[in-house]
């Protein structure tokens, strides 16, 4: 690929890995996404009564540059939380803000990364990173020039005009990334991104977001199945309980950053994980 | 999003967003029975149009209706409708086995596949009924040509169908059933059959569809017996009244047909819902 | 194979000694005069066409738009689904006198048998194809703040091309069907008039030949068909 962009983020040296006290200047630092209360219920279907307490009285604050994982047993409505904030489905009660606004629906200020990917498997590579760009009316040089860095980013510079049936499962998801973090968003939406991904590639993976949150260090909220990719990438770790959904307890991951995988091999990354599988082994059922 | 998200007004469409918080409630337009309004709506406004334009080819509905109880009381319409019935039931009981055992073979074997399969395809996609002039300078004003061209309507999605099921088959089924020791001649009982049941059915009942069409388009074409022969002579009458009244019964063994082989379907791929 | 199979017409129609049926030789010899002796197919084949293209043409502009609407709106669907079940089982040759009686012996009345034929096929694919569009792509672009709009041009209809050409297909091929039954039940034109006309002066040589052509047109049509798609779908193999 040619290097037609200025500014791309592998061109510059590598990050230095910022310090409280600079992202604390450089932002209001305060708190980013808050749930109050927040319930939902799923109707049975059409011939039923039957209601599904989905989420039920969740509150919760995600403060600015702050990385939450969410974990709990299925149906503990981890995902139903992520889709909310989203703006994808609605909620019964309480409320939800963003940046201290209340949530109607999906806005420029948060992207999503999907477990199923969701590329257009008609669209290219570059045309499918820039699709949020698109559906912000950017023209096309512009937004194609926004996503080709993104596309870099995540190390898939010269895949730009495969479809996504050519590449491989970790490929696709990388698309799905570069394709969140084109629109610049303040905060990042991550539903079980790399439950589909095989575990060698998944690691590769973790790495890979951790690199690129060091140097951009948008607010995250990422729903997981696994407890080592819970703890790994955590400032804190949502604990949630299943029928009905509810904030079980919040666990906090005091370790240093940057991480990686010699973090997995420390003490207290054990310990962490351990007191995680103590508390999700008895709302476990099999 | 839609299967979970109960939807918020009557006109959302299967993806649209609903963001805002609210009490889920059903909408009025699910409530509805917006088919059987619609087919009434349909029903009302062909009567009118039917009484007040006074078109020969628009007669009023319930005039067809009427016709159709007349038609039905007489006799000689009756057994028109026993000789249709006849050449239905005879040429799809044909195409039926002929359809099964090619279709199974083609699926099985893939020399027979090579062999046939471009045979098949094209007759499946090239226009049938230009064949029944060729039927009916083979076999004249008989029997055979009403039967061949039920046939040749009904048998080539039968044949389609059954051997695509059967290639489709999940190999991984098979393989266990082999680990399991089974004989060949109980993996086609227990696994190739009843795992390509549903993709046979479907393609059985396609195939009794087009029988009909088969059977009708044939009797209108080149025989003096039957539904279409019905139809023809009427539509050479010019009374279309009854021309759409045949037609009415026409539909209605259709219907019937279809939801007897809807009958033999559920019970053979219950598992498949 | 092909050689197999014509030496097997060869072989069976000279053993079956029935007036009605032609050897593959004399199919050949036949063909030819159509073609190059008294060329009489191509006019034919002309005629005949003409009510074919306007009443495909005609079906895909109606049935097309209509089958996007109906598989995003719930009510629409439901309102037309009593009309496609009977659109569906009707035999649509009966109705050929009825068309004649509305239009008269004119190529309108073979336009509208057409239609009738192929409509429904467009109709009820192009529908199912909207109805199965992914709807987690759905949730992903209302997740990037996608407009309506975008999502229709970007992601739904995109997504319902591959059932919509498999509609166009059927539909062309039930298009022909309708042609050629026009022809041969009330307008005696084009090739129907040819088919009728041979048959009646027990010269099936002619006959088979110009099955034979129809045949070739309707696959090559297809063909042609396919050969689009892969060019507006290509993500699809």
């Amino acid at each position: 690929m040619t290097d037609m962009t200025a500014v791309s983020t592998e061109t510059q040296p590598p990050a230095p890995w910022p310090d409280d006290a600079s992202l604390a200047a450089a932002s209001h630092g305060g708190p980013m996404i808050e749930l109050r209360g927040v319930s939902k219920e799923f109707l049975g279907d059409r011939s039923s009564t039957t209601t599904t307490h989905a989420l039920d009285n969740i509150s919760l604050t995600v403060n600015e540059h702050e990385f939450i994982t969410v974990i709990g047993p299925s149906g503990c409505g981890k995902t139903t939380l992520l889709r909310i904030v989203a703006g994808l489905i609605p909620y019964d009660s309480g409320q939800v803000l963003v940046k201290g606004k209340p949530v109607t629906g999906p806005g420029p200020d948060r992207a999503v990364v999907f477990q199923s990917f969701a590329l257009l498997p008609w669209a290219t590579v570059l045309e499918n990173v820039a699709f949020g760009l698109e559906t912000r009316g950017i023209p096309r040089a512009e937004r194609e020039e926004q996503a080709r860095v993104l596309i870099k980013t995540v190390g898939l510079a010269g895949f730009e005009s495969r479809l996504p049936r050519h590449l491989s499962g970790g490929m696709q998801q990388r698309v799905g990334l570069a394709r969140a973090l084109a629109v610049n968003p303040d905060i990042l939406l991550m539903d079980e991104p790399f439950g589909a991904i095989d575990e060698q590639t998944r690691r590769i993976m973790q790495e890979e977001l951790l690199r690129i949150w060091g140097y951009r260090r948008k607010t995250v909220l990422f729903v997981t199945h696994s407890m080592e990719e819970a703890v790994l990438l955590a400032d804190r770790v949502i604990l949630m309980s299943p029928r009905p959904g509810r904030v079980h307890e919040i666990i906090d991951v005091p370790l240093p950053r940057p991480r990686g995988r010699e973090t997995e091999r420390t003490r207290e990354f054990t310990d962490i994980k351990e007191l995680l599988w103590d508390k999700l082994r008895v709302m476990q059922t099999v | 999003m839609a299967a979970a998200a109960p939807q918020p007004t009557a006109s959302a469409a299967p993806f649209d967003p609903a963001p805002a918080p609210r009490r889920p409630r059903r909408s009025l337009a699910r409530r509805l029975p917006v088919e059987g309004l619609s087919l009434l709506a349909g029903s009302l406004l062909w009567e009118i149009a039917g009484r007040t334009m006074d078109l020969p080819w628009l007669p009023p509905l319930s005039m067809i209706l009427a016709d159709l109880v007349t038609l039905l009381g007489q006799e000689s319409v009756r057994a028109n409708i026993m000789a249709s019935l006849q050449a239905l039931v005879i040429g799809f009981a044909i195409s039926l086995v002929f359809g099964l055992v090619v279709g199974a073979l083609m699926g099985r074997f893939r020399s027979v596949e090579a062999a046939l399969d471009i045979y098949v395809n094209a007759l499946l996609v090239a226009p049938t009924i230009i064949l029944i002039p060729v039927f009916f300078a083979i076999f004249g004003l008989g029997d055979g040509t009403r039967l061949s061209v039920v046939v040749v309507y009904a048998v080539f999605v039968i044949i389609i169908n059954t051997m695509t099921a059967i290639k489709t088959v999940d190999p991984a089924m098979v393989e266990m059933a082999r680990a399991f020791g089974a004989s060949e001649a109980f993996i086609i009982r227990k696994v190739m059959i009843p795992a390509s049941m549903p993709l046979v059915m479907a393609g059985v009942r396609l195939g009794l569809g087009r029988a009909v069409k088969g059977m009708i388009t044939g009797e209108m074409l080149v025989t003096f017996v039957g539904l279409g022969a019905l139809a023809a002579r009427f539509g050479s009458q010019f009374d279309m009244s009854k021309v759409f009244a045949v037609s009415l019964i026409v539909l209605i063994l259709a219907a019937v047909t279809n939801w007897l082989a809807q009958l033999v379907d559920d019970r053979l791929t219950r598992w498949a819902d | 194979m092909l050689v197999a199979f014509l030496t097997f017409w060869e072989v069976a129609a000279r053993l079956a000694h029935n007036i009605g049926i032609a050897t593959f030789s004399d199919t050949m010899v036949a063909a030819w005069d159509l073609m190059f002796g008294n060329g009489r197919i191509w006019e034919a084949m002309l005629n005949s066409n003409a009510a074919l293209v306007l009443g495909f043409a005609i079906s895909a502009v109606t049935a097309v738009p209509l089958g996007l609407a109906a598989g995003r709106s719930r009510i629409l669907d439901r309102a037309l689904s009593p009309y496609t079940a009977i659109l569906l089982a009707i035999p649509v040759a009966p109705l050929v006198p009825i068309a004649i009686t509305a239009f008269g012996l004119s190529l309108a009345a073979r336009v509208s048998i057409v239609i009738l034929f192929a409509v429904i096929f467009i109709y009820v694919n192009t529908r199912a194809g909207v109805r199965s569009v992914d709807q987690r792509l759905v949730e992903m672009a209302h997740a990037f703040g996608a407009s309506e709009r975008t999502i229709w041009t970007k992601v739904v209809i995109p997504s319902a091309v591959p059932a919509m050409f498999a509609g166009l297909r059927i539909g062309l091929g039930r298009a022909l069907t309708g042609m050629v039954a026009v022809e041969l039940l009330l307008v005696a034109t084009g090739v129907g008039k040819l088919l009728l006309e041979y048959r009646d002066r027990l010269q099936p040589a002619y006959v088979f030949a110009t099955v034979l052509f129809v045949i070739a047109e309707a696959l090559l049509l297809l063909e042609l068909a396919r050969f689009i798609e892969r060019k507006v779908a290509p993500w699809n193999d």
